[in-house]
């Protein structure tokens, strides 16, 4: 097909759901008759949704194109707070599943022209009816536009059962209104050319239903005693977040014991400078697990050098580093959080991390000769 | 329209629509590649395509596909397994068996699986044809599978052929599809081909099918490898993250098509470029920022936040914000508003500038050839900078988390096995192929070759086979030969006077059991500048200077490299550099001073030890190249050669190159100088040459069977008409997949150095195998894979065998087994030095030495 549109018209519809989403925030998100999975690969971008959806009769298309709604490398690398469930169920629009209830937002985009105009009353009472969400986004062709597409006789795709004008559209839609508690608007993507906007219309027509009465959880899920779950689970995966605490706790020990390491780095060598100046820190005679304390006098929690380690006190890590304020929360909570993690070492009173301190016995064996740049051929090299 | 054609107007469309960075379909799915090659074997064979399949006809159309590329991501790929090189059929003796004879025998596991199928298994080719034709390849692919109840569920399409697991009723089937917009279009499938399990394009085929399984469990596809994101392992004092993974190619292999799969780590940084770029501001000054900035990220491979593609940086946009624009349909946006509205990122830095990755290969429906430019908010850096890698306690904490023994190393391939053999998405994909893995590791028998005597004067001695080093056993005995150090200078800086001072003291000490004359030194005292070193070393270096000693305050690069420079290309001298922080410890400086005398020894010309070599008149050459990536994309090139009986004096010579040159355009002339320079030390010209070829990427063997063993007998023939020496090559590799171990109690160790495989994991168009040479202290030990590309030597598989593993034996650095042979660790080092510090090509005067120790 002649490409009118640009970006092209499927892009459009894509573009104006992810423009919806992101101006209304809708938390629970469905799309029906998800297909190639591409809005839902757009939509689990914004990071509002907390759980998306995507139903299809095509079970084959959707094992094909699941895994790109993984999380993506980098996902893993940095998780934010924000949680994301993807799910992609094997099932037709016409049947009642009970998991699809209480969405904020149902997308249906091009989907109900390929229906039977027979299924077209279950698809109402199955979305409207039963599923019930907030919002309901749906579009389809408009046939008005069909004779500025050169060549084109009957219909736009060869599946497609009908195609509606505006009028037939909109009626339908009112219907759907009155019939379930909804009210609708009409807008489109894919604009006819200029002057003829008023007399064609949009290329795709789209009906925005919001729902009227407000109660989720009232009377409307009493009603239908048994759940049923036609649809078959193909795909779900929970993306990395740090509301989970295991997650939560890797990242914090890791942020911690990078700022350990290099307050530890910057103590070291203040000490070295002082030990030059033949100014030696105070002995702390109070010893303690690690042998030898050398302690400074300052009000500010320091780090301590104890036998061969090095004591980083939480709240001077807490202080340092924003990234562990704003992970944890709390300093307490920080500490609760960390206090058995296997990687990392607290003095008795779990006010420090304790660190090796490493100075001697760490020599580069390589860098024997000439030159540091040395001979690695006899010892293993992978990455 | 030819399809090369077609792909490229495709291109140039999709060019003119947008420039945006990143922007890009998903993933499209594993296809066969529609590059020119497949093109025309498709067209070719649909004009002779429906004929009988007699058994040549067959064959000759498995030998037409050598050319045939499946890639699974739909763009041109290098034969990075030189599948397509077959040299074995050339050599006589050893078509019939490579494999050696002497050693006791070893039980072994490999790091390969069997791949298993059906009796009788065949993959059916398909010719696919569609009236009117169809441009786009998504849309022939939507086209065909509207027909899967036909075709079934199972199959394989690039565009041109199908490959299906079963025979569909008739030769030719007509298909009738509809297209979006109600055109019929009349497709008809003819097959054209029925392939055995040992097809090449079969073998291309596996390794679609175990790449789609590996995306199945759940593994991410970095580069080549597939690394799992979800069990990662953090370095955190360095900022690392490393991701767990495989390699993994399926090919044939002498007796069976396998699966070879090793571990693999990812090192991933946890932060991104913009946090990199800011910490190297805070550490370099914001003047000398833009230089270092472009040195250290320009080669770098980022991945982003808002895809799981990966880029190369090669520029930095220093005139580019994110507040720029670009054009994306009719209208323009700006980077920052098309993350914002397309992935929901923020970028919080408006004034950070962009990277610029110029995209090669253009895959299906994405991003067109030319400049992408990224933003480093959304862009992670993956793998080590040369910094890092130069890094010893980096480098420490990496191995730490990497290096595993041989048990942890066949657990982690024998969970891979485990988890394509539990998943049942896995399974289903297998099945509907009727392929399987083997679940057991390979097991075979290796020999392991007896340990060589040691050679010193009239002395020699064995060493400890399982340590493979002799240290201890030379202490206290003569060296073959060593020059007699008359004159000779030590510099060192006040600070260090101390060290110099025991240094010395040591070394005389040192030296006397070893029998090397050491007359004393001439101490001087140098500045530690760099201007004031290089004055000290014009000043003092005499034409009768036969070494000098330079004892370097710090690990400063540029000191270090003035020296050699100076030394090396202004004013030819043996020179030997220590740092002083390496001889302050007491306790160490015995050991160190033995090392660093061995070192002055052969760098004028001694001789340490030797093994013996029943061959006679035998040259043997290293060649290894260097590419300098920062300095113009320069390589260098480095030929060594051997010019005496005992393998200790050597010929060195090393070329500098431009971009695009052969490295053995400049070493044709480095070779004729070494067999001129092996008949002044001999009186004749060698009967034999072996020329170890070292540096080989993947890829580029068959430019090496092809025009370099060319060229090297070019180079002998310019000797003299009537000059016709016994010549081989091999091909080293050091870098490969391939982990042996040693089988025993049903537990996993490292193989003994001098362990030999010749059978079922080598290749059976190559006369190659391999070598464990080495002892490693922790980790698994990596066996150097030998492929003889030419031999007109006549020599038995089990003689070149051995001699290659003295080879071993003879680096004068290491007092113990290497892993390659000793020319090719010199030319190694020579070509490093001259790449790191030299930048040009080293004195004349100094060919007959090791003065690159």
């Amino acid at each position: 097909m002649l490409q009118l549109f640009k970006p092209s018209l499927h892009t459009q519809r894509h573009d104006f759901v992810v423009d919806f989403v992101r101006r209304n925030n809708p938390k629970k998100v469905a799309d029906l008759g998800c297909g190639e999975c591409s809005l839902l690969g757009k939509l689990r971008f914004h990071r509002q949704i907390k759980l998306l959806v995507g139903v299809d009769q095509n079970g084959a298309k959707l094992r094909k194109k699941m895994h790109g709604l993984a999380p993506l490398s980098t996902d893993y690398l940095q998780p934010t707070f924000d949680q994301l469930c993807v799910q992609l169920y094997q099932g037709s629009v016409t049947q009642k599943d009970a998991r699809f209830r209480g969405f904020d937002l149902v997308t249906s985009i091009e989907l109900i022209e390929h229906l039977p105009l027979d299924d077209l009353e279950p698809f109402s009472k199955v979305v409207f009816g039963y599923m019930a969400p907030q919002t309901v986004i749906i579009s389809t062709p408009n046939s008005e536009f069909n004779p500025l597409f050169p060549g084109l006789s009957g219909f736009r795709h060869s599946d497609h059962k009908f195609e509606w004008t505006r009028v037939e559209f909109q009626s339908w839609a009112l219907n759907v209104c009155s019939e379930f508690g909804y009210k609708a608007e009409f807008t489109g993507v894919g604009r006819a050319p200029p002057g003829q906007e008023q007399r064609i219309g949009f290329c795709t027509q789209i009906g925005v239903f919001h729902r009227l009465m407000v109660d989720r959880d009232g009377h409307m899920f009493g009603d239908n005693a048994e759940d049923n779950y036609p649809y078959t689970l193909l795909y779900s995966v929970t993306y990395p977040s740090l509301r989970d605490n295991n997650i939560l706790r890797k990242f914090l020990v890791s942020e911690l014991l990078c700022w350990a390491e290099k307050l530890k780095k910057e103590w070291l060598e203040k000490l070295t400078d002082k030990l030059e100046e033949a100014n030696p820190v105070e002995k702390d005679e109070r010893g303690g697990e690690y042998g030898d304390i050398f302690w400074t006098n300052s009000p500010v929690p320091q780090c301590h050098t104890l036998h061969r380690h090095v004591s980083v006190p939480l709240q001077l890590l807490w202080t340092c580093c924003p990234k562990l304020r704003e992970l944890s929360g709390s300093l307490s909570n920080l500490r609760q959080l960390i206090v058995d993690d296997p990687q990392i070492k607290m003095n008795r009173q779990r006010s420090a991390v304790i660190l090796c301190s490493l100075e001697q016995g760490d020599e580069d064996p390589n860098d024997l000769t000439d030159s540091g740049y040395a001979e690695r051929s006899h010892v293993e090299e992978e990455h | 329209m030819a399809s090369r054609a077609r792909a490229r107007s495709r291109g140039r469309a999709r060019g003119q629509e947008t420039a945006a960075p990143g922007i890009q379909a998903r993933e499209p799915a594993p296809k066969v590649s529609e590059q020119a090659e497949a093109g025309l074997v498709g067209r070719g064979r649909q004009k002779t395509a429906p004929v009988a399949f007699s058994e040549e006809a067959a064959l000759e159309i498995s030998a037409g596909f050598h050319q045939v590329k499946i890639g699974d991501r739909g763009g041109r790929r290098r034969d990075f397994h030189d599948a397509e090189v077959n040299t074995r059929q050339t050599m006589e003796h050893v078509k019939a068996s490579k494999s050696g004879t002497s050693g006791s025998p070893i039980q072994l596991s490999a790091n390969f699986f069997r791949i298993l199928s059906r009796p009788q298994w065949v993959l059916y080719q398909y010719h696919v044809d569609f009236k009117p034709p169809m441009e786009s390849r998504r849309l022939r692919s939507a086209l065909l599978f509207q027909h899967e109840r036909t075709l079934g569920n199972a199959h394989c399409f690039d565009g041109g052929i199908l490959f299906l697991p079963q025979r569909l009723p008739n030769k030719v089937t007509v298909l009738q599809s509809m297209t979006n917009n109600g055109e019929k279009v009349e497709i008809t499938v003819t097959l054209t081909n029925e392939l055995p399990p040992t097809s090449p394009v079969c073998l291309q085929f596996y390794n679609i099918i175990f790449r789609r399984i590996l995306r199945l469990l759940g593994m991410q596809q970095i580069g080549r490898n597939y690394y799992n994101a979800k069990d990662p392992l953090s370095i955190p004092q360095h900022r690392l993250t490393i991701w767990p993974g495989y390699t993994a190619t399926i090919l044939q292999y002498e007796s069976a098509i396998m699966l070879c799969t090793d571990v693999s780590h990812k090192v991933l940084r946890s932060e991104t470029v913009l946090d990199f770029m800011a910490n190297l501001r805070q550490r370099c000054g914001p003047h000398s920022f833009t230089d270092v900035c472009a040195k250290e990220l320009v080669g770098l491979i980022v991945l982003t936040k808002y895809n799981n593609k990966t880029y190369r940086i090669d520029d930095i946009a220093w005139d580019q914000t994110p507040c720029n624009t670009f054009t994306r349909g009719d209208t323009d946006i700006s980077f920052k508003n098309y993350y914002k509205n397309q992935y929901g990122l923020e970028i919080q830095d408006s004034n950070q500038v962009l990277l610029i990755s110029h995209v090669k290969r253009v895959t299906q429906g994405q991003t067109p050839p030319g400049p992408a430019l990224l933003i480093p908010e959304l862009c992670y850096l993956t793998g080590l900078t040369d910094r890092m890698r130069a890094d010893y306690t980096i480098m420490k904490d990496l191995s730490a988390h990497t290096k595993l023994v041989p048990e942890q190393r066949a657990g982690r391939l024998l969970r891979l096995s485990e988890n394509i053999n539990k998943d049942t998405e896995a399974q289903r994909e297998l099945e509907k192929w009727g392929l399987n893995f083997d679940k057991q590791l390979l097991s075979l028998t290796g020999r392991v070759l007896p340990p060589e005597r040691i050679i010193q004067e009239s002395r020699s001695y064995g060493y400890n086979p399982r340590t493979a080093d002799w240290t201890r056993e030379m202490r206290g005995l003569p060296l073959i030969y060593s020059p007699p150090l008359q004159n000779w200078l030590l510099l060192y800086t006040r600070r260090n006077n101390r060290e110099a001072q025991s240094l010395l003291e040591t070394l005389y000490k040192v030296a006397a059991p070893l029998r090397i004359s050491l007359q004393k030194a001439v101490m001087i005292e140098y500045e530690d500048h760099q201007e004031s070193l290089l004055r000290t070393l014009q000043h003092n270096v005499k034409a009768e200077t036969q070494m000098v000693v330079v004892v370097l305050a710090s690990n400063r690069k540029d000191k270090y490299d003035s020296v050699k420079k100076y030394l090396c290309v202004d004013c030819p001298t043996p020179s030997q550099c220590v740092l002083a922080r390496t001889v302050s410890r007491p306790q160490a400086l015995m050991t160190i001073a033995t090392k660093i005398v061995l070192q002055m020894s052969c760098k004028m010309g001694g001789e340490l030890w030797s093994v013996e070599i029943p061959l006679k008149q035998l040259m043997v050459v290293g060649i290894d190249c260097y590419h300098d990536s920062a300095a113009g994309k320069r390589s260098i090139g480095a030929l060594v050669a051997s010019l005496n009986q005992n393998m200790s004096r050597w010929y060195s010579k090393v070329k500098l190159q431009n971009r695009g040159q052969e490295i053995m355009d400049g070493l044709k002339m480095a070779f004729a100088g070494a067999l001129k320079d092996f008949y002044k030390f001999n009186k004749c010209f060698p009967s034999r040459i072996i020329v170890y070829r070292d540096g080989v990427g993947d890829g580029q063997l068959h430019n090496v069977v092809n025009y370099e063993v060319a060229q090297i007998i070019g180079s002998i023939k310019s000797m003299g008409q009537d000059y016709m020496p016994k010549l081989s090559v091999v091909v080293v590799k050091k870098r490969i997949n391939c982990r042996l171990f040693e089988h025993s109690n049903g537990k996993m160790f490292n193989p003994p150095p001098g362990t030999v495989v010749d059978t079922e994991v080598t290749r059976p168009e190559w006369y190659d195998f391999y070598i464990v040479s080495t002892a490693v202290n922790s980790g698994s030990v990596s066996p150097t894979h030998y492929n003889v590309v030419y031999d007109t030597s006549g020599l038995k598989p089990d003689h070149m065998q051995r001699l290659t593993y003295k080879l071993c034996h003879m680096y004068y650095n290491w007092q113990g087994i290497i892993a390659v042979p000793a020319p090719c660790q010199y030319a190694h080092k020579l070509a490093f030095l001259v790449g790191q510090s030299l930048h040009r090509e080293p004195s004349m005067e100094l060919d007959d030495l090791l003065f690159y120790l």
